[in-house]
């Protein structure tokens, strides 16, 4: 089969585990970000430390110790599910950086009108502060998610049979040359990286009118 | 489960592991020294009257940053060799570091020079200095002041992107560990070793950035009152 | 003008440090139901910082506050459910507006009023609707904050905060960033609201209003209560040297 056809096969596993890592690392990262500023320092430290050593330890690194580190305590997981649980991991501790800003970004004055107000705490988080805050990460958050497709390359390591495993697996055959082969599998994560950038930026732009910074 | 716990034999292990660190500070610090002036000099191609080498310098930036470093990586050593260029390992991994250090790095200088206030481009050309000698001394040496964090940050991120040198065979910290790995079957002990000596740089090295960050947040507020 | 039931704010030896720096410095005050209260005086006095001791936005280190009848300690760590509770009696409008931008003029003005009062969505509705009426921004119901003008915007932040039906309402430079014609917008509304018997705490530099609606006028200079009295007394005839001195600096711009 022709190989430029067999490297896009691996295209769906790509989007695939992009869309499920970067799932777990949004809904993650909430409670994450929100550990962080705990006033617990119980909570607070744990939390703070998570989001750091998820952030500092390479990617490559982290999904070698999920998929053969753990088989070795009898906890054998699929590459695929390795590569989602880990790049999942990776993503909610960035994330949490991600929403963070956003929440930092959002004027000190928002805060106060709803103290002034009388507004439960909560509430204030809830209706003021959040949706301002998700707006204000929009940008980091995407700007995040086209490095996350770009890091599940690495997956192929650890045998997810994704774009650049099977360019690697064609490379071998011999059925076109490296240069080609390898340019063509990086002209996909090209293509994916432009197609988000260019939605996040329609976006942003919808959103414009709605932030107080 | 064995009853070993996780640290047994790290003793027996860190010297392969901190020659495999050394190997990736090397690699860092290579792909720093090609890839910052590179950056630097993009940044200032894309400002260019010319329009061919503002649209080369687009093309060069928009790559690095578009393509996996992986494949990167994979280009410059599998992939050269088609056109009769062949390179080391670390050779090979300088090329495509340094280029993302380029790539990365060359939006920040523009950045740190777009911060720049157009007051001073003014003040400068008003004393009749000539524009070569007004970014030298002026509107670069500002603009690098700005962007000093980011592109600790992003040395910080090379230094990561090291790890993956693992794929084209470089003898590096990743390397060391899956090596020792295979020839233990301890994976988890070693890979959790190299996972804290990866810590062990990234965190404290974050940590001075930001406190430069807030120190320059600081020194800049002041000065502009 | 002493009798306590009639007292709606009252301020004892309040105090406020940031730190090496005594911001408010034991400042004791009353003002009455109905009472429109001027504070003045040169920036960095501690003016607005005392405004926001009134309700809490700033918890000064010493000092007991009443509003509306609600007593407070500052002395102690303060509850979140007490300052929610001494809030409610107090309405603030912000020199930033700080308008929610994310809702419309109505949701801002509603929101509050479900949330906090209890009401229902239609009910919040229809009382912010006659409050729009009341500012002149019926028009501007369904638009968003920063479609608005700046002088609209604080008006309809004035309205926001009447809808919790506030004791009192506090004022902190409302027109400081706004253009003198944006300004008397806003300025026409607050006195319309005086004159309606609302009882008033205005930080300000105009001192126009100060001289027309205000009923009393304060000096506050480094950190300290200095001078107060009707406006006539304050403005015309000063007594204090440092309020003397203010006047002039005012007067020569």
């Amino acid at each position: 089969m022709d190989p430029f056809l067999t490297i896009l096969s691996g295209l769906p596993t790509t989007i695939a585990l992009s869309v499920l890592a970067l799932a777990i690392g949004a809904l993650v990262g909430l409670p994450l970000m929100l550990a962080r500023r705990a006033r617990i320092l119980l909570i607070r430290v744990p939390a703070r430390t998570a989001i750091d050593i998820l952030r500092a330890v390479p990617p490559i690194v982290w999904l070698f110790i999920i998929f053969f580190g753990l088989a070795e305590t009898g906890v054998q997981l699929s590459p695929f599910v390795a590569a989602v649980v880990g790049l999942g991991a990776i993503s909610a501790g960035y994330l949490a950086e991600v929403y963070r800003g956003g929440l930092m970004a959002v004027d000190k004055g928002q805060w106060e009108a709803g103290q002034a107000l009388g507004l439960p705490t909560r509430d204030t988080y809830r209706y003021v502060l959040a949706p301002q805050a998700w707006r204000a990460a929009l940008p980091a958050a995407a700007t995040y998610a086209i490095g996350l497709i770009k890091d599940t390359a690495i997956a192929y390591t650890i045998g997810v049979n994704e774009v650049l495993f099977e360019a690697n697996h064609e490379a071998q055959l011999g059925t076109a040359s490296p240069l080609a082969i390898l340019a063509f599998a990086g002209l996909l994560y090209a293509i994916l990286s432009v197609a988000v950038g260019v939605a996040s930026r329609r976006l942003d732009r919808r959103l414009q009118l709605v932030v107080a910074r | 489960m064995t009853p070993a716990a996780i640290w047994t034999d790290w003793g027996e292990y860190l010297p392969t592991l901190l020659e495999g660190l050394l190997e990736s500070l090397e690699l860092c610090a290579a792909s720093l020294a090609v890839g910052l002036p590179l950056a630097l000099a993009l940044a200032l191609a894309s400002a260019a009257p010319l329009r061919i080498v503002r649209w080369g310098a687009l093309l060069l930036v928009e790559a690095g940053r578009a393509l996996p470093a992986v494949i990167l990586l994979q280009l410059a050593y599998y992939g050269l060799p088609s056109i009769e260029l062949v390179l080391t390992n670390f050779v090979a991994g300088t090329a495509a570091l340094g280029w993302i250090t380029a790539a990365y790095g060359s939006e920040i200088f523009r950045g740190g020079i777009a911060s720049v206030p157009e007051g001073q481009r003014e003040a400068a050309l008003a004393l009749g200095v000539g524009r070569f000698d007004m970014y030298r001394s002026v509107i670069v040496p500002q603009g690098t002041r700005v962007a000093l964090p980011a592109l600790l940050g992003l040395a910080i991120q090379i230094f990561q992107a090291t790890a993956l040198a693992f794929t084209i065979g470089l003898p590096e910290l990743m390397s060391a560990a899956y090596d020792l790995g295979n020839q233990t079957f301890r994976f988890l002990s070693v890979l959790t070793l190299a996972g804290l000596l990866y810590t062990a740089v990234v965190i404290p090295a974050s940590f001075i950035v930001r406190r430069l960050e807030l120190r320059m947040g600081r020194h800049l507020a002041a000065e502009l009152r | 003008m002493e009798a306590a039931a009639n007292v709606v704010v009252r301020l004892v030896d309040v105090t406020k440090r940031f730190g090496e720096h005594t911001v408010v410095d034991g400042v004791s005050a009353e003002v009455c139901k109905g009472e429109v209260l001027a504070i003045v005086g040169p920036s960095g006095a501690g003016k607005s910082t005392l405004l926001r001791c009134v309700n809490l936005l700033e918890q000064p280190d010493e000092g007991r506050i009443t509003v509306g009848g609600h007593e407070v300690d500052a002395s102690r760590p303060l509850a979140r459910g007490e300052l929610a509770a001494l809030r409610r009696h107090a309405g603030m409008v912000f020199q930033a507006f700080n308008l929610f931008p994310h809702m419309t003029v109505l949701e801002n003005i509603s929101f509050a009023q479900t949330r906090v009062l209890d009401l229902s969505r239609d009910e919040a509705d229809r009382r912010s609707g006659e409050l729009l009426e009341r500012v002149g921004l019926a028009d501007k119901a369904d638009v968003y904050p920063l479609r608005c003008s700046g002088g609209q915007q604080q008006r309809a932040a004035i309205a926001r905060a009447l809808a919790l039906e506030p004791q009192v309402m506090l004022f902190d430079e409302p027109t400081s960033a706004l253009d003198p014609e944006l300004g008397l917008e806003v300025l026409t509304v607050m006195r319309q609201l005086a004159n309606d018997g609302m009882t008033m705490i205005v930080v300000t530099h105009e001192m126009n209003f100060a001289k027309n609606v205000a009923d009393e006028v304060a000096v506050m200079a480094d950190a300290k209560l200095i001078e107060r009295g009707s406006p006539r007394e304050v403005l015309e005839q000063p007594t204090h040297p440092r309020t003397q001195a203010f006047l002039r600096a005012v007067l020569e711009r």
